[in-house]
Formats: structure tokens, sequence, C-alpha cells
């Protein structure tokens, strides 16, 4: 046994950092993650990733804009036609937000104070495949903080999860760690939206829960970090088991997360 | 390895593949930068070394991102022996037919990673990533392991990178 030992030192100690490493991991389970070292790595990698994302996007803009150049005349003209359209819209929306507020006041529902936004862009994705998060060019010193939510205006992206003076990393809302309190748009059924990493799924949905495919999730509210009401994901699959008292339910996030490339993050 | 080789790898191993691979993220084709430079390592080094190096990008890996301290670290860690343990094997380590085990192990670690969330979390779907997930990124991630080894192994570059003790045993 001893010569065993000897022989195999260096692979007993990998063995032991392995173990190790596990039950890091059962902890965490119980505890949450551990977020040691978290601050100074994304201030390294934040530095070099502006670094990279400016170069590459400063090459890119140069051979975008010469490419793009010839289609710009038909692309003004309907971009013109198309903030007319949006004027006017905006108009009837501006006549119907107005209206709303006056019902609300006239039934003693509080005022709707719209939260304050910040724009921010994506400089950089995941790292690891069993995460999926971004990197944005904005951080704790235009008012970022941890957990304030990030959205587009399709609907809800995720949320901060770290924040240093010049960046912050998003958890995106098909990362396993995301949680959210959702309800079905159709019904007002409630339940939690959870990430798996390409897409999301309803947790403990009880089999005689009203969801079909195609149904809109929006945020409850209830989970204290996303804004009522915003669209979140749309339901691509539902599957009842005869034996369980659950059904599985898939979703696909509204948000184009593959293609984030500007957010607005809504501060308190 | 050198030291100064590892800090590098370590200090723009995340920043390389969070940005400058980005955009291939979208279409699920960014290769794995840490499995196909771990792959290398496996094969220029020792298996403990390897298993050491897959632990440090690992880890790494796990704290640049939202995922649980030691998921990857140990995922990596499991294929870093393993590409070691390859590597005393193989009689020619630059043979191209070489790189068909870095497919193997690409889908092997995240098929374990997603057992370990599955583990953690429940409910993770597997067939439906594999295909249009983990098979793209592997494919993606044999294409960048090569060309790292291509370049690894000239004549050039190997004394540079490799630490005096290897060179002599090898």
């Amino acid at each position: 046994m001893p010569g065993f030992i000897e022989k195999n030192r260096t692979y007993l100690v990998v063995l032991a950092v392995f173990l190790f490493l596990f039950w890091l991991l059962t902890l965490q389970v119980k505890a949450g993650r551990f977020t040691v070292l978290e601050r100074p790595v994304l201030a390294v990698s934040g530095f070099f990733e502006r670094i990279v994302t400016g170069t590459y996007n400063g090459a890119a803009s140069i051979v975008q804009g010469y490419a793009f150049l010839v289609r710009t005349e038909r692309e003004n003209r309907r971009l013109r036609d198309e903030v007319g359209r949006l004027r006017l819209e905006n108009q009837m929306t501006a006549e119907i937000l107005e209206e709303n507020e006056r019902l609300r006041t006239a039934i003693g529902f509080r005022k709707l104070n719209p939260p304050q936004s910040v724009l921010a862009q994506v400089i950089a994705r995941e790292s690891s495949p069993a995460s999926v998060t971004c990197t944005l060019n904005k951080g704790a010193s235009s008012g970022l903080e941890r957990d304030l939510p990030v959205i587009t205006p399709e609907g809800i992206v995720g949320r901060v999860q770290t924040a240093l003076p010049g960046t912050a990393k998003v958890m995106l809302l098909t990362d396993p760690g995301s949680i959210i309190a959702v309800r079905v748009q159709r019904n007002r059924e409630e339940g939690l939206l959870e990430g798996k990493l390409d897409r999301c799924a309803l947790k403990y949905v009880s089999y005689y829960m009203d969801v079909q495919e195609g149904d809109v999730l929006v945020s409850s509210g209830l989970d204290g970090i996303y804004p009522k009401g915003l669209p979140v994901a749309i339901v691509t699959k539902v599957r009842k088991h005869e034996a369980s008292s659950f059904q599985t339910v898939f979703a696909e996030p509204v948000a184009k997360l593959s293609r984030l490339e500007e957010v607005l993050v809504f501060r308190k | 390895m050198r030291p100064s080789v590892y800090a590098v790898i370590l200090l723009l191993l995340i920043p390389l593949q969070a940005s400058l691979l980005a955009p291939l993220s979208r279409i699920a084709l960014a290769p794995d930068l840490g499995m196909a430079v771990l792959y290398v390592i496996g094969l220029l080094t020792t298996p403990v070394e390897a298993a050491f190096a897959g632990i440090a990008i690992g880890l790494l890996q796990d704290v640049g991102s939202a995922s649980l301290l030691g998921l990857s670290g140990l995922t990596l860690g499991i294929v870093g022996l393993l590409t070691g343990l390859l590597g005393q094997r193989v009689l020619d380590i630059k043979s191209p037919s070489n790189v068909v085990f870095l497919a193997l192990f690409s889908l092997a670690g995240s098929l374990l990673m997603v057992m370990f969330l599955d583990l953690i979390y429940g409910g993770f779907p597997m067939l439906g990533p594999f295909f249009v997930r983990m098979v793209p990124r592997a494919a993606t991630t044999t294409l960048a392991g090569y060309l790292i080894l291509r370049f690894a192994t000239r004549r050039s570059v190997l004394p540079l990178i490799r630490r005096r003790e290897l060179q002599k045993e090898r």
C-alpha cells in the first residue's frame, strides 16, 4: 500500500483536487454561487475585452461603412418613412398613457413612474460553456449595480451580476442560475422561469395549469428584480406526463440573446 | 510548458473567447478555446500538469462567468488528465488523426457539464443541445485545437513554450 501511494502520489493529489472541486460544487448548491475573485477577473478581462472589441468594431465599421454606402439612400428613405410612422404611433401611445394615468388617478391607483435607464453596449459574450453571460461597456460609474434588470425593446434579457466602475457582467435569462417570476399573459397563471442554456423552462408547473404552446410569458414583478409586465419568453413546448403531477414547459426568450448589441439597464 | 506561457494563456483566454469569438457564438459556432489550448497542453506535457492546467483554465472560466465555481474546473481538469494520458500514448503528437480525440473530448466535456448541471439544477435537456450546440462547438473546437497544435509544434515555437526538462524527456 505505501508503495502504491508513493508511486501514484501525483495522481492521488489530482484526485484529491477533483474531489475538493466536487465538494465545492455541492456546497454552492446549498449556499449559492461563490463569487471569490470575480471582481479582479472581470476587471482584467473587461480591460482586454474593451481593447479587442474596440479594435474589432473599428475595423468592422470601416469595411461596413464602405460596403453599405451604396445602400444608404434607399435605407434613408425607408427610415424617414418609419420615423414618420413611429411619431404617429408615439403620439397615440402618449394619448393612451395620459388616459391610463387619468383613470388610475380616478380609481385611486398610485402614479406610474417609468424607471430611469442606461443604454449600454455589449462588448463580450460568455466565456464558459456552462453559463450564458455577456459584458457591458457601462458599470457602477454609470449607476449600474447588482440585480438591475437588463432589457431590449423586445423584452427582458437578464440581470446585472457584477458591476465594476467601467464594466458590468450580465447573467442572461437562459443561464442556469437565472430565475424570473413570470405570468402567462393569456390567463395570468404564475410560474418561475429557469434558464436551461439554450432556452428556458417553467419550473413546478402543475399538471392542471393551463399553458399552451405560443403563450407569451411576461414578468410578474414578484421576484423584486424585474418590473411587472415586460415580455420574457414564448412557450414552445408543453409535455404532460401521466405519471407526474407536473408538466414540462419549455420557452424561447423573446429577446434575441444571440444578437445582442445594445441593451437598456433599468436603474432603481 | 513554461510558466510565462501559462500566464499569457490565463490572461488572454477569457478576453479572446468572449470578445473576438463572440460573433461566432451567435450561430453556435464559437470554439471552446480553453478546451483547444488544453488539448495542446496535454499532448505537449504530462497528464498531471495538463490536469492542473485544465483546473486552472476551468476555474478562470467559472470566475469570469455566472457558472458555479468548480464546474468548468472539474470538467476541464478531467479532460486535461485524459489528454495528458493520450499525449503519453500517441507516437506522433503532430499527426492530424489525433484531433478525433479532441472532438471526442469536447463532446464528452460538454456532456459532462450538462450532466453536472442536471444534477445540480435538474431538468436539463440533452438531445436538443447535443446537436444544436455541442456538435457544432466540438467541430470548431477541433479545428481551433488543430491549428493551435500546428502552430505550437513548429520548430521555432516549441522550444520557446516547453520547459527544458520536458524537452530533454522527449
